[in-house]
């Protein structure tokens, strides 16, 4: 595998494209390109980059709307160099605030930007250092527990990918599928396990269910309940095993298994779509502890469904 | 000089506008042109901002529209609760005489789609 800096150059101007590619190109880095935001927003979710360089004025998504996308997506993970034709202060504030790694000035000065490319690699490859570091191990477990009344205080499949992106090596397609694994095994782990709520009470307005789910987090015997979230990334077996227990009062799990297994999904007003996503995006599903504990396990290498 | 800086002012308030690291990584820009209403659902559609999908179909459920055209190339995945949106909004919209078509559809949501058979309900193309 080649150890140059991936580097994804993102300009509406072709002129602007094909030099820079020429400029790093010789500079030593592998260069991929973009024409417009949302084309760059598609690549970085299919391939992996060290860095991207992006213009502010393209015509669609802009650069500052691009850099807050994948500041929401990525956080600080993937260094974006803003380019531009004028240096307006406001512009300027703006881009730092929403975390530009670097601002370059149009016409691009080639010793400034092959200089600032230079120094954010060297500081990627310092944060690289502890994905290595896993990358040595044969195992590495994560285990949360956390109490009903801070539950919607976090999104815990945010604090996931950020641990799958810094610390493993994941293609973006198989970290997509386990998100959602996360959110249907944590989400039903609270609304349902936890807080006990119907199918009803689930389909009211987000505020409507926001005042209801404050309201049971008063019982003290909700309020004290514990989800337990864990995962463990195997890397004998290339393979990540997620597992969430609530303390409620579990669920017949055995008959919705049979029925995804037939392949029956689609009821308009029912549920047990949760289920059917969680088998079909894994490679194994089991349930535990009378429906209380859910647990997946799911390639690291291909999305490929292996269930059976 | 001063279009471009118009054109600046107006991408930076966007920007400005929808930036906020606590909001999920989900966007949804909704359009109305007679009475096609059009959606394009951006990033991950999961249980933490499934309302905001909730109460876009709330504005197109008021609205004229016959026909809700969805634009899901970039929605990289969705999640059950989400799907039951769609679905609840699904047979409220048909009863009163609305279509739904997905226009384009991502790999992963195709893919969803096929496996939840709503390819059976609408239209679902795929790129």
């Amino acid at each position: 595998m080649s150890n140059k800096a991936k580097i994804l150059v993102v300009d509406d101007s072709i002129a602007i494209v094909n030099s820079l590619r020429s400029i790093l190109g010789i500079s030593g880095y592998d260069v991929d390109t973009a024409y417009s935001g949302s084309d760059a927003l598609r690549k970085i979710h299919m391939k992996e980059y060290d860095l991207v360089i992006c213009d502010i004025e393209m015509p669609g998504l802009s650069g500052l709307e691009f850099l807050g996308k994948v500041r929401e997506d990525f956080e600080r993970d993937l260094d974006v160099i803003l380019m531009t034709g004028y240096l307006e202060h406001d512009y300027f504030i703006e881009a730092i605030r929403l975390g530009a790694s670097d601002f370059i000035r149009k016409p691009i000065d080639t010793k400034q930007i092959v200089s600032s490319i230079r120094e954010l690699i060297f500081r990627k490859r310092n944060r690289d250092d502890k994905t290595e570091f896993f990358g040595h191990l044969n195992k590495a477990n994560f285990c949360f527990e956390m109490p009903a009344k801070n539950f919607s205080k976090v999104a815990l499949s945010k604090i996931f990918s950020s641990y799958m992106r810094q610390y493993f090596k994941v293609g973006s397609k198989v970290l997509n599928e386990l998100l959602i694994c996360v959110d249907e095994m944590v989400y039903n782990a609270f609304i349902h396990g936890t807080l006990n709520l119907s199918l009803d009470e689930r389909a009211l307005s987000h505020e409507a269910l926001q005042e209801l789910i404050e309201l049971r987090l008063q019982d003290p015997n909700i309020n004290q309940r514990k989800v337990k979230f864990a995962f463990v990334v195997d890397n004998l077996q290339q393979n990540i095993e997620i597992s969430v227990e609530d303390e409620g009062d579990g669920f017949e799990y055995q008959n919705w298994l049979k029925s995804v297994k037939k392949g029956q999904f689609l009821e308009i007003d029912g549920h047990g779509r949760g289920i059917a996503m969680l088998y079909h995006l894994s490679d194994k599903l089991s349930f535990g502890k009378q429906g209380k504990s859910v647990r997946i396990v799911k390639s690291l290498v291909s999305s490929e469904s292996s269930n059976a | 000089m001063q279009n471009k800086l118009d054109k600046l002012n107006k991408n930076y308030k966007n920007a400005h506008y929808r930036i906020n690291p606590k909001e999920n990584t989900m966007t949804i820009d909704l359009t109305f042109n007679d009475n096609i209403a059009s959606m394009k659902i951006d990033g991950i559609l999961n249980s933490e901002n499934a309302h905001i999908l909730q109460e876009k179909l709330g504005e197109v459920m008021q609205s004229n529209a016959t026909l809700l055209e969805l634009d899901l190339l970039d929605c990289r995945n969705i999640s059950s609760t989400g799907i039951g949106k769609i679905l609840l909004f699904y047979k409220d919209f048909i009863s009163k005489g609305g279509e739904i078509e997905v226009v384009r559809s991502s790999n992963s949501v195709y893919e969803l789609f096929s496996m939840l058979k709503l390819n059976q309900l609408f239209t679902v193309n795929l790129g």
